[in-house]
């Protein structure tokens, strides 16, 4: 009986030994560091960024970590390149950009893009045809979604961002977003432009839908955190942070840092479905 | 002491040099960064087909229509605005309100042109939107207003310089003649000052069309040929401001070296049409 | 009779263009005012961190817009020592030394440059700075250098005519009176013209001072970025006030930040007011001294 129990114990031990690691990665790891993290890249990760990035500097001020944005291809293109450390995407880099900047990939969260309108607008649900015609530009008009008689205002993202590329494999099946469409730059953007604008329709990041917005149900499923994580809703997509061959120094840390238990606690409460 | 004055001397002329080479160094960095566009004639199949990246047309025409409609009609509304403004300064008004005008309008030249775009976000783009009931109020009507504004001041104190440069003699024989300020301004301030006039508006149609906040943050962006003023619309310095972060080898954002190439060129055309309007001889009437 | 009608139309026009514009100045204005000036306190710059530790640079202002004041200072304390060693001596030159057609054609380049959009300057400044990346040293990005750099190629033109018309204005009695006592043609810029044309020619660096402060296109490009603290090298990133303005006007999380973005307009308008306001002071006051030396 004791035997079994002192093995039980032996096994504790050795496994609490090998797992520390992988839960030590708070802020103590930043003690006593200096240097600069650049980071650029999604929009839809700057909250977290911003949150991990004060959290690091309040502890140790001489990081200094800058956070730009410009959309998912800026961050791969720009870690490719050597403009920045980490580069933010939305989308998995596709095999062609790992190959040409030896990317390595780390997806830290999960989140969604889902269909956005004005509160006061209400159309609150379509099927998916509807969603290809509002945007290719075939329905113009709310009326014909049983809304007001007023012309529906498409607002898109540009080429770079990630959000606009799941949007448009996933939501759109591929298909044409009109030339009339409004372009915003981020994700915070398109919230801007949509709670301004009593007739307009965009797609924005789940994790970024709060009350200045209404969500879309799209065949039924209405884009919330509990429908991404349990798969009902399908339009969903990783967060990724990319950095040029394998992150080293400050990089590596702030990368780790993210898949604590402390960055993944900030990556939920953003809005987000932490990975762990 | 010779030694001195000689480097002096050098120095000075070699600083005048630097800023002529950085203006051309502007001009050569476009045509060389450009310069994928030139081979097989790509470069005029530019200025006239539609943007479309998902179908390989990247054609930077309605981009120049944006930049051409949004400037003409700013300065449509800014032209008018600026001539009562100044003849009012100059002679029309009472004193005191001329010179409080005169003020507010120096002071205008240093707002800076993102406030602009703020207030037009915020304030301007709701009202049109509701007024015209049509589009989502960010379109070229909205940005015009907001270039009107922008332009005006710069406008204003032009033409009111150019007013005061009417020989006194001219304002004092309509005085004697017993004309009034109306007939002053009408009769001999206006055609006096032509060559003012025309070097203001040109001067401003060039702020206009540079101008990139405004448009930026007031226009809407899209890509397609606008077909009215309610329209969403893009400049080509919009269109660079937005397409930077595109990636750099890709022949997308070589089109923005195109963009800079006509924008510098449409710069270039109005220095020299100032240069030669001022050195037209004055027309004895 | 239609000259009559025309007359007072014109008198008529004229009335309604004047207060319309003051109308919507006061409008633009006041629209700040009011929905801003609730918002400027301490707060509002320093975040929650102690101002006394921001401005000792011991802690990072999160929340704040001390950031970005302090990086729009180094930006156009560097682009202004930049610019005017440069855009005084090609002045100089362009007054004194230069004549006839060389003259004219250095003219019309400085008008082309004076011309340029600032956007296209920013593209300039960007691809020099990615051009450095490539073939000279990867630690160089578009950063608080190029900007400055960037924004003194967009207020070189300023600089020069303003100090050349200063300089050319001057009465031909002045010009003359040194030399004609035996002064070389330097002793008779330096003690003579320059200290006459100073109020000019300080005008002119002050409103460079204000060009740099408001531009955003310029620094879109070629550097600033939304986060990044008080910039600790010249070869780092930025935040700027003109550029907050803009971030926050186009995506805005909730209320506060929105608040924040017009008290930054209004901070931002107060600095450029009161630039412009002592490059109009300095222009009169100093032509009052100069003038009345005993």
């Amino acid at each position: 009986m004791t035997k079994t129990y002192i093995r039980v114990l032996f096994i504790c031990c050795a496994v609490c030994f090998f797992v520390s690691p992988c839960f030590s990665s708070t802020l103590d790891t930043f003690e006593g560091q200096s240097g600069t993290i650049k980071i650029s890249g999604g929009t839809a990760h700057i909250p977290v960024m911003k949150e991990a990035a004060k959290r690091i500097i309040t502890f140790n001020s001489d990081i200094q970590i800058s956070i730009a944005g410009g959309g998912s291809g800026v961050g791969i293109k720009q870690v490719g390149e050597g403009l920045v450390d980490i580069g933010n995407s939305g989308r998995a880099p596709t095999d062609e950009e790992i190959n040409k900047y030896q990317l390595k990939m780390f997806k830290w969260a999960i989140d969604g893009v889902g269909v956005v309108v004005n509160p006061k607008n209400n159309v609150k649900s379509l099927i998916k045809t509807q969603l290809v015609d509002i945007f290719s530009g075939k329905i113009t008009n709310w009326k014909d979604l049983g809304g007001l008689d007023k012309t529906i205002n498409v607002y898109t993202r540009d080429k770079a961002s990630g959000t606009r590329a799941v949007f448009w494999k996933k939501a759109l099946d591929k298909g044409e977003i009109t030339d009339k469409a409004n372009f915003v730059v981020s994700n915070g953007a398109m919230k801007s432009a949509i709670s301004n604008d009593p007739y307009g329709i965009g797609y924005v990041s789940v994790g970024h839908i709060d009350e200045s917005v209404a969500p879309v149900a799209l065949d039924g499923v209405v884009p919330t955190l509990e429908n991404v994580k349990q798969g009902k809703y399908k339009i969903a997509r990783g967060l990724y942070s990319n950095t040029k061959g394998e992150p080293s120094g400050l990089t590596k840390k702030f990368i780790e840092y993210l898949f604590s238990n402390e960055g993944q606690q900030i990556a939920a409460d953003k809005g987000f479905i932490p990975v762990k | 002491m010779k030694l001195v004055e000689h480097f002096a001397e050098k120095f000075f002329w070699f600083a005048a040099v630097l800023s002529l080479a950085v203006t051309i160094l502007i001009f050569g960095f476009m045509v060389i960064l450009g310069l994928p566009l030139f081979k097989g004639g790509q470069f005029f199949d530019l200025l006239s087909k539609p943007w479309l990246p998902d179908h390989d047309t990247l054609g930077i025409y309605p981009m120049i229509v944006g930049t051409l409609s949004i400037s003409l009609l700013g300065l449509g509304f800014a032209f008018p605005l600026s001539l009562g403004c100044s003849a009012f300064i100059s002679v029309l008004g009472p004193k005191g309100l001329s010179k409080i005008l005169k003020k507010t309008v120096q002071l205008m030249t240093g707002i800076p042109t993102v406030i602009y775009g703020f207030v037009g976000i915020f304030l301007l783009v709701p009202i049109i939107r509701e007024v015209f009931e049509r589009g989502s109020g960010m379109c070229i009507l909205s940005a015009s207003f907001l270039l009107c504004i922008l332009v005006c001041p710069t406008m204003i104190l032009f033409f009111t310089d150019s007013f005061d440069q009417v020989p006194k003699s001219f304002l004092d024989a309509v005085d004697a003649l017993g004309g009034n300020k109306a007939q002053k301004i009408l009769y001999v301030i206006l055609p006096y000052s032509w060559r003012g006039i025309l070097t203001g508006l040109i001067l401003a149609l060039g702020r206009a069309m540079g101008d990139t906040m405004i448009a930026l943050m007031v226009a809407g962006n899209a890509v397609a040929l606008p077909d009215s003023v309610l329209d969403s619309a893009r400049t080509l310095t919009a269109h660079i401001a937005l397409v930077i972060a595109a990636d750099f080898e890709s022949l997308e954002f070589k089109t923005l070296f195109a963009c800079g190439i006509i924008l510098y060129l449409f710069t270039t055309v109005i220095a020299l049409s100032v240069r030669s309007i001022e050195s037209k001889p004055w027309r004895k009437k | 009779m239609m000259g009559r009608v025309l007359q007072k139309v014109g008198t008529g026009f004229s009335w309604i263009c004047a207060i319309l514009l003051l109308g919507t100045v006061f409008c633009m204005v006041g629209y700040l005012v009011i929905n801003g000036l609730s918002t400027i306190n301490i707060t509002l710059i320093f975040g929650e961190t102690d101002p006394m530790d921001a401005l000792l640079f011991r802690k990072q202002v999160f929340d704040g817009l001390f950031p970005a004041i302090i990086g729009t200072f180094a930006l156009v304390a560097l682009s202004v020592s930049f610019a005017v060693p440069i855009g005084l001596a090609a002045g100089i030159y362009m007054a004194e030394y230069c004549r006839g057609t060389l003259k004219k054609v250095f003219s019309l380049f400085f008008d082309v440059l004076a011309g340029i959009p600032s956007i296209v300057v920013g593209l300039f400044g960007f691809s020099v700075a990615i051009f450095l990346h490539k073939y000279f040293s990867s630690k160089i990005y578009p950063c608080l250098f190029i900007s400055a750099l960037s924004l003194a190629f967009l207020v070189l033109p300023y600089l020069i005519r303003t100090t050349q018309i200063s300089l050319e204005n001057l009465p031909e009695g002045i010009r003359r009176t040194a030399p004609a006592l035996g002064a070389t043609k330097l002793q008779n810029i330096f003690y003579v013209m320059i200290p006459r044309s100073l109020s000019g020619i300080a005008s002119g660096v002050i409103l460079s001072i204000g060009r740099c402060a408001e531009d955003t296109a310029v620094i879109m490009l070629t550097g600033v970025v939304a986060t990044s603290g008080v910039p600790k090298s010249v070869f780092s990133n930025y935040e700027a006030l003109p550029f907050y303005i803009y971030y926050i006007s186009s995506q805005y999380s909730d209320k506060q930040e929105l608040l924040s973005g017009y008290g930054a307009a209004i901070i931002l308008l107060v600095i450029c007011g009161l630039l412009f306001m002592a490059a109009f002071f300095v222009k009169h006051r100093l032509t009052h001294h100069a003038l009345y030396r005993p």
